[in-house]
């Protein structure tokens, strides 16, 4: 292949660029501890990125994060990459449940300690698991619904339009079952309209609330998965001519946008998932975990919340408690939705 | 196509509940805006014999960009830039982004299936760094107006897509620069040695695939209300499907923009069915994929019926 002098010179333009880009080389007081993200196209996700290079780093480590994209292999492959350069932890986001495991063994064969964060992953073992219980969100978010259906009507009926994220991701699975256990245990009446929008995308949940307005009538209450669902909902009904609480609506990861919409009255509900106190809970427990120390099942204070640590097949699991956010608590700080991330330093478990 | 559209139409609305209706219509029209401006731009790139997998990131990144410039909320700015100015901006970043592609791909000759690959990637990323991951919302009042209000009883997005595929409709078909386009994807050394300026050509098409896939994005903002870092994803993969679909040659030189339109509103009429059809959401690519399939296949049923029977 021969390149002219022109191509020869942007790629060289263009290696100068990204050398110039490229951080410097960071002391290693304690050593690397990579954090593997699943994507960066989430307001979860680069708020955790934030929470977890201020925390952890925060205790001296050099934190690296990876973005896989969204696939599953691509992060496989990164853990695969990061083995080598000897890190002394990993800790693990992963896009896929099971396609993951294979690297999390590999590490571990290689003595490197791996945390899980927010996935419920029980196929393999873990140092540490910190999760807020996707099924419970679900849980949480059925009670809500309930609440809410029950001020509209006096009575627990009407219909729910529940709008997934995609279809092929575990965590809108979790959720749906988890609310719709509950639903169907302790709202029977309440009709469900459930629909999948694909890769996550905005533009087709706005697309779903759109038909389904014209062929179900009488929604009483949405309810997203994700925050970032909602944005064209709610200009949906503006555009409408509909009033905040014409249909309620809620959503189920704390984002910004929902605990605006929620000011705003466009939104009754928002269920939280305690991003910020996930990873301290991380944090809390790292040097323990890496001077080789077992950790003490028990009750323990994160960030305010009462959580519960457990010795699981999968290694220690630390459960967080999510919480239903109204307007009456939208302002608290601790929710991440409020942007205000932790910057430790973090009260570690001796 | 249109005929095979007709029959899924048809079908639906006798076999789905509620389907048959003046407002799944309009959905469905009003559903396939953007889609249906990236695949314009597509079309053009696809018959003057090059590809462009970079109008999805350039139509995302618009959106966030002029979310960026105008949003009271999750903007960094919140500087609220006048409507009007925020679209000269995006339309000018969709001119560069095909500037760009044009020269590296007829200037440079590199292959343009990498070049505009290479650009969907870098743009992703850079409308990461824009955003930083947030979503950014409410546009002002102005801004919105195209997505929220009708003329003639039909939202203003259906007039502006119907009314660019009859401007680039006949600007393929009526003008000489069209003649061009075909001319150029049919083989490029023919219009060369009849002295047609094919360089001229080739960055006119990539210039306008970016500025419609841009435009495209802006009224994505406009009907969002914003942008969230997600937005548009899988766009250029229905995009390609309506084009294709439509009756272009992925070699070049053949095609038609009626048939384009066909096959935008058939993935559109598809999306719809799904979404007012009570359908398990796990069934829902399947349904999706089923039907796109036997649409292509009753295609080429008709047109080997055609060629037999005359």
């Amino acid at each position: 292949m021969q390149l002219s002098r022109r191509a020869l010179g942007i790629l060289a333009a263009s290696a100068c660029a990204v050398a110039a880009l490229s951080p410097p080389l960071a002391a290693q007081d304690k050593g690397t501890i990579y954090y593997f993200i699943p994507t960066l196209l989430d307001e979860f996700q680069t708020e955790s990125q934030k929470a977890v290079e201020a925390l952890v780093g925060g205790l001296g480590y050099k934190v690296v994060s990876l973005d896989a994209q969204n696939e599953a292999d691509r992060q496989l492959r990164q853990v695969e990459d990061a083995i080598l350069t000897k890190p002394v932890a990993m800790i693990m986001n992963a896009v896929d449940f099971d396609a993951i495991v294979p690297g999390v063994e590999k590490a571990r064969a290689a003595g490197i300690k791996v945390l899980n964060f927010d996935r419920q992953i029980r196929t393999t073992e873990f140092e540490l698991t910190s999760v807020a219980g996707t099924v419970e969100i679900g849980q949480l978010a059925a009670g809500a619904a309930i609440d809410l259906l029950k001020q509209r009507h006096g009575s627990v009926k009407g219909k729910v339009l529940q709008i997934l994220g995609d279809p092929g991701d575990n965590y809108t699975l979790d959720i749906q079952q988890g609310f719709e256990e509950v639903m169907a245990r302790e709202a029977p009446e309440v009709e469900i309209v459930t629909k999948a929008a694909l890769q996550w995308e905005a533009t087709n949940a706005g697309k779903i609330f759109e038909d389904q307005l014209l062929v179900t009538q009488d929604i009483d209450l949405v309810f997203c998965h994700a925050a970032h669902l909602t944005v064209p909902i709610v200009g949906i009904m503006e555009a409408k001519g509909m009033k905040p609480g014409d249909i309620m609506m809620m959503a189920s990861n704390g984002a910004p946008v929902g605990l605006d919409n929620i000011r705003k009255g466009w939104q009754q509900a928002e269920i939280e998932q305690p991003t910020y106190a996930q990873v301290y809970g991380l944090a809390m427990f790292l040097p323990k975990i890496l001077k080789g120390e077992a950790l003490q099942p028990g009750t323990y204070d994160v960030m305010g919340l009462q959580s519960e640590l457990t010795i699981e097949a999968w290694g220690p699991n630390l459960k967080i408690p999510g919480a239903v956010i109204t307007k009456d608590n939208v302002d608290d700080p601790r929710f991440w939705g409020n942007l205000n991330a932790p910057t430790g330093p973090v009260t570690v478990v001796e | 196509m249109w005929a095979i559209l007709a029959l899924i139409i048809l079908v639906c609305s006798l076999t789905i509940e509620h389907f048959f209706q003046i407002g799944i219509f309009i959905n469905i029209l009003q559903h396939a805006t953007f889609v249906g401006l990236l695949a314009i731009g597509l079309s053009f790139c696809i018959i003057a014999g090059h590809m462009d997998l970079s109008i999805e990131s350039v139509m995302a990144f618009a959106a966030m960009l002029a979310a960026w410039l105008t949003a009271t909320r999750g903007s960094p700015l919140g500087l609220q830039v006048n409507t009007w100015l925020t679209l000269a901006i995006v339309l000018g970043f969709g001119a560069l982004v095909g500037l760009i592609n044009a020269i590296l791909v007829v200037r440079l000759r590199i292959n343009a299936f990498i070049v505009t690959l290479a650009m969907y990637i870098a743009l992703r990323g850079l409308g990461l760094i824009l955003t930083g991951g947030r979503s950014m919302y409410g546009l002002p009042a102005d801004f919105r107006f195209v997505a929220a209000n009708e003329a003639l009883g039909l939202p203003l997005l259906i007039w502006i897509l119907v009314g660019a595929y009859v401007i680039f409709g006949v600007i393929l078909r009526r003008t000489r620069f069209g003649r061009y386009v075909y001319l150029v994807g049919g083989n490029p050394v023919a219009p060369f040695r009849a002295g047609i300026d094919v360089p001229r050509v080739l960055f006119k098409v990539f210039i306008l695939s970016a500025v419609l896939a841009a435009f495209a994005g802006w009224l994505l903002a406009a009907r969002t209300n914003g942008a969230t870092p997600n937005l548009g994803v899988g766009m250029l993969f229905e995009a390609f499907a309506a084009v294709v679909i439509g009756g272009v040659s992925l070699r070049g030189g053949v095609g038609a923009l009626s048939g384009v339109f066909a096959g935008v509103l058939l993935l559109s009429t598809i999306d719809t069915a799904i979404n007012v059809m009570g359908l398990d959401a796990s069934y829902m690519q399947v349904v999706r994929g089923l039907l796109m399939l036997l649409a292509v296949l009753l295609d080429s049923a008709k047109t080997a019926a055609q060629r037999r029977y005359g």
